[in-house]
């Protein structure tokens, strides 16, 4: 995960607090969606970044776990042609196991 | 009501999966506040 | 709508290992992060050797060795299936290791900020200077000199003064900052932009080489890498477009630089075809050269997964796009993808800007596109990095597309991926593998019909700038051309010879009458008139005057839009000369005369000598494989039929005639020339002359010739364009004759021919030969050594009465070089042409100027002294043969300075 990003992320979550902020991906792999998970909850395992050793506890979620929250015509029009292109469950699976919940 | 519901949003998009002003657009109906959008680049 | 057409790419990659960790942007940020990392302690170990580069199955595909489609039979991982006997040299391109490239680093520094250890430097000068493709840069001098002391250059580096330079762990040299504090001109950035510089001349010297473009031709270049120069108050100034093409020779040309991330080189190219369509430049090259900060990009998940570090290489590309040649994949203009600022950002919307909406508005299926050039990365570069296989995705974009339009069912979706894409072979250096590396790959097949159309597509990330958070993207469909290839040229016919109109003395009406007569008895060739009008059937490009038409052919045959030419009142350089075909009358048989105006040497007897080999040339071109060879009987024949005979005896393949005369032999009396014994008649180009007329015009009373096909191509060393001569008094069947006469020597490659047999020639000593005939050959004077070293007895008037030439006039021993400057564009550059060629009078000609005028009266045997006295005196002048003598060529404004200087001189 970008090192720039990191620090904003870092920041929001101090700026917000762990509860109230969410990360949406929508990366095309699902061994880079998981890294970015593992990075935003337990902190960044390449021991990178400013996120080394600091686990925010973030929520990661790819957007397309969230099709049923968004609207289908949005969906369909943004975002649908591409569950066609990437291996939707891997990532799906892949984002999940960093969620622990 | 949704996961999203009533919260701040992070996006983290892909040039080469689905950019973040896409995942943004998804969200603007809904009662959550984007906080962030970026796009990353592997090439 | 004629199309700009793609008429040659060139690909370089340079093995960059030492860059990797000293310039890669992900490997110098972690050692100001992290100084410790284990990461950079461990990369060493990851890099690889240039051999392991050069057999990596992608590499060989992006210099032209290996076509895209056979990485899909090599089994993943690439990189342990090495292609066996792979070398550096590539179809479009090269391989350059390191050592090489630091010094074409210094040789495109022109402010001494590069600094280079001695032996170092030496070793490098050597090898470049052998190089085919750079060996010719000027500023390769610079490596002769300047050598700095190894103590300066780590002093400067660890000072934080200059960016260091290593090569296999050593410090050889450095690029010193240009500016105490400049940021813009750091020694950081003046690294990346010597680099970029460097690798992107280095590729237009590949492209200059390997498609035989002459520097001097390229009028405009559009350099589209993602670095940036200038100084503070302007950082992104630019123009490394001018910088690259005055490494390269280019010196007819200018240029800009077109960014757009990943997609600049999409852009450069629509552009590109977009001014040569309009007509504001005619060659137009897109050139690009290395990211040193990509290098290693993604090395951190390379080598935490146990692979090398596969991003080692700086890629570079060169392209040219010029007008249509009837040949060349044509680049369509007319529907030109592009992601609209309002397009929005979602993959679908992003696709459909570029790739179905032109094809809608072309009205072409999705389904009858052959292929897509999306972006070529590599994917065994990106997949370890969690980006996924990028050209696989976008095919699979395009197909998903596809079935959300109803043009393919959704159980072909694996199908049409796999039919409409390639496996991506480009190093990740952003801009590079943008579609463009396929297209040296794609106009070779289609001129081999393999393929008939292919969407070419670059994407950029605009958001990595932080100015806008929008995507980019860009495609341009390439299309066979609908010219057909060279099979389909030959059997359709499809040569395209143009006529100018103007000028002959049976008016416009009668050479159109020659044009239409030749496109009914010859169907492989499409005349194109050149003058005021046309009657239908005929194709037509408008010229007011013959002045005007005179430049419409120069710059249609300069561009490809014509294969040759027909026109009366033309100049050659000296040099040049033209072989004309008669009809003897004896027997109706046609016979080569060589030859018939223009000069192929300031000496008679030698030019008599080249005039054969010229002759032979063009017999071949137009399909008599062995033409028998005979010399008239005039005045040196008997030293030319000696040296042809020596030439023949050290290996020429020359077949001689035999008089029909009792006492038979390779030398032509009158009665061999009616009786049309030789398929060649050699003789000297005034008497040739006079010969073509005389048997073009007997049997209509003497004012009209009506029979054989004119006086000619113009023919030579260097000559390269195919221009075929009529008089003002041929009548139409010679201007038809001459008019297919121009189309067979263009599709048998006249100027190859001719280079091939002036190769053979030179093998068996043509050198020696012509040094040998620069004794006394010209008009009345005494005797000189030519003759006496003669044999005795020879038959006829040569020996006898030999005239002389003044003896610097010569030329020295083996000028058979290049011919004489340019005459009116259709040669060489002068300044090449007329280089190093005498041992006195040299002069360097001033910058070269359009020659229109004619100067007539100065004696052919100082003709060339006079042409450099006006060197001297700072006019651009080339000497030259016009239809009824010598002449002096000068620009319109530069006449009467050159006719007094001429006169001042005393050669008027």
């Amino acid at each position: 995960m970008d090192l720039e990003n990191q620090a904003r992320v870092k920041a929001l979550a101090e700026q917000y607090g762990s509860d109230d902020l969410i990360v949406i991906l929508g990366g095309a792999e699902a061994e880079s969606c998981g890294l970015t998970a593992e990075t935003v909850s337990a902190g960044d395992p390449t021991f990178a970044g400013p996120l080394a050793g600091v686990p925010l506890g973030l929520k990661a979620y790819h957007i397309f776990e969230l099709k049923d929250e968004i609207d289908p015509g949005i969906y369909d029009e943004q975002i649908a042609m591409m569950e066609m292109v990437m291996d939707a469950d891997a990532i799906k699976g892949e984002v999940t196991t960093y969620r622990g919940a | 009501m949704g996961i999203l519901a009533g919260k701040k949003v992070v996006v983290l998009g892909d040039r080469d999966g689905i950019p973040g002003p896409a995942i943004e657009e998804c969200l603007k109906p809904l009662d959550a506040e984007v906080v962030f959008v970026a796009t990353e680049c592997f090439v | 709508m004629r199309f700009p057409v793609i008429k040659g790419a060139a690909y370089a990659l340079i093995h960059a290992n030492d860059m990797v960790l000293h310039q890669g942007s992900t490997q110098t940020s972690e050692a100001r992060l992290n100084p410790g990392s284990e990461y950079l302690k461990a990369l060493p170990a990851h890099l690889r050797s240039f051999q392991e580069v050069v057999a990596y199955p992608p590499n060989q595909v992006y210099i032209g060795n290996l076509r895209p489609a056979a990485l899909k039979a090599i089994p993943r991982p690439w990189r342990e299936n090495p292609v066996s006997g792979a070398g550096r040299e590539g179809k479009f391109g090269e391989i350059m290791p390191l050592d090489e490239f630091y010094g074409l680093v210094k040789a495109a520094d022109m402010f001494d900020l590069v600094l280079m250890e001695g032996n170092y430097q030496k070793a490098t000068a050597a090898k470049l200077a052998t190089h085919s493709a750079v060996a010719d840069w000027k500023t390769l001098a610079a490596l002769e000199k300047g050598y700095a002391p190894p103590e300066r250059i780590r002093e400067l580096v660890a000072g934080g003064q200059a960016e260091p330079m290593y090569l296999a762990g050593q410090l050889i040299g450095c690029v010193r900052k240009a500016h105490d504090f400049d940021a813009a001109l750091s020694e950081h950035v003046m690294f990346e932009n010597l680099v970029s510089k460097a690798s992107a001349a280095f590729c237009l010297s590949l492209l200059l080489r390997k498609t035989g473009l002459p520097a001097t031709a390229v009028e405009y270049i559009i350099e589209c890498s993602e670095e940036a120069c200038g100084d503070m108050n302007q950082r992104g100034g630019g123009n490394f477009a001018k910088a690259i093409g005055e490494l390269c020779g280019c010196v007819n040309a200018t240029g800009s630089d077109t960014r757009g991330f990943c997609a600049g080189p999409v852009h450069a190219l629509v552009e590109a075809a977009a001014l040569v369509r309009a007509g504001v430049y005619r060659d137009v090259v897109v050139v690009a050269g290395g990211a040193s900060a990509k290098l290693g990009m993604n090395g951190k998940d390379h080598v935490r997964k146990g692979l090398p570090i596969l991003e080692d290489t700086l890629g570079a590309f060169a392209v040219h796009i010029g007008a249509d040649d009837g040949l060349s994949p044509i680049l369509r203009i007319d529907i030109v993808g592009r992601h609209r600022i309002g397009s929005g950002a979602a993959p679908q919307a992003v696709m459909r800007a570029i790739v179905t909406d032109p094809l809608d508005q072309g009205g072409i299926p999705l389904a009858d596109v052959d292929c897509f050039s999306a972006e070529l990365q590599n994917p065994e570069i990106t997949e370890p990095a969690g980006a996924g296989d990028v050209p696989l995705s976008n095919y699979k974009m395009i197909a998903a597309l596809g079935v959300t339009r109803k043009d393919f069912a959704r159980e072909d979706l694996a199908k049409v991926v796999e039919r409409i894409g390639m496996p991506g072979f480009a190093p990740t250096q952003g801009h590079i593998p943008s579609g463009v590396p396929f297209l040296g790959h794609c106009r070779e097949m289609m001129l081999e019909g393999l393929l008939r159309r292919v969407m070419v597509i670059g994407k950029g990330s605009l958001f990595l700038g932080r100015l806008t958070n929008l995507f980019d993207g860009v495609s341009l469909v390439v299309e066979k051309n609908p010219g057909g290839g060279p099979e389909d040229q030959a059997r359709v016919g499809r040569t395209r010879v143009g006529l100018t109109l103007a000028g002959s003395e049976h008016g416009e009406a009668e050479m159109l009458r020659g044009a239409l007569l030749a496109q009914e008895r010859d169907p492989a060739v499409e005349v194109v008139a050149i003058g005021r009008a046309a009657p239908p059937g005929l194709a037509l490009v408008e010229a007011a005057d013959a002045e005007a038409a005179r430049e419409k052919m120069e710059s249609m045959l300069a561009s490809g839009e014509l294969d040759a030419a027909v026109t009366m009142h033309y100049s050659f350089p000296i040099g040049v000369s033209t072989v004309g075909r008669v009809i003897a009358p004896a027997l109706g048989r046609g016979m080569y005369i060589a030859n018939t105006t223009g000069a192929s040497d300031t000496s008679r007897i030698r030019a008599m000598l080249k005039n054969a080999i010229t002759a032979i040339a063009v017999a071949k071109a137009c399909g008599n494989e062995t033409p028998s060879v005979g010399i008239l009987n005039v005045e040196g024949a008997r030293q030319v039929e000696r040296a042809l005979t020596d030439l023949r005896d050290h290996g020429y393949p020359i077949r001689f005639a035999a008089s029909g005369r009792a006492d038979g032999g390779a030398v032509m009396r009158g009665n061999d020339l009616l009786r049309g014994g030789p398929d060649i008649m050699v003789t000297d180009s005034l008497t040739g002359n006079v010969i073509v007329k005389l048997l073009s015009a007997f049997t209509a009373g003497g004012d009209r010739e009506t029979l054989g096909d004119g006086y000619g191509p113009g023919a030579g060393e260097g000559c390269e364009r195919i221009i075929n001569i009529i008089s003002r008094a041929s009548g139409a069947p010679v201007v038809a004759g001459a008019l297919s006469y121009a189309g067979a020597c263009a599709r048998g490659d006249l100027p190859g021919r001719v280079a091939g047999e002036f190769a053979l020639a030179r093998k068996a000593g043509l050198d020696k030969a012509l040094a040998e005939l620069a004794g006394p050959v010209g008009p009345a004077a005494p005797a000189g050594p030519a003759e006496l070293a003669g044999p005795a007895g020879s038959v006829g008037p040569a020996g006898a009465s030999a005239p002389s030439e003044p003896a610097e006039l010569a030329g020295p021993a083996g000028a058979s070089a290049p011919p004489g400057p340019a005459g009116a564009g259709a040669l060489a550059a002068p300044a090449q042409a007329a280089g190093g060629e005498r041992k006195e009078q040299t002069a360097t000609p001033p910058p070269p100027k359009a020659v229109s005028e004619e100067l007539t009266g100065v004696d052919i045997l100082v003709l060339e002294d006079a042409e450099r006295a006006l060197w001297r005196a700072g006019i651009y002048a080339t000497a030259g043969m016009g239809c009824t003598g010598p002449v002096i060529l000068v620009a319109a404004a530069d006449k009467e300075k050159a006719i007094a200087a001429l006169k001042t001189a005393r050669f008027l």
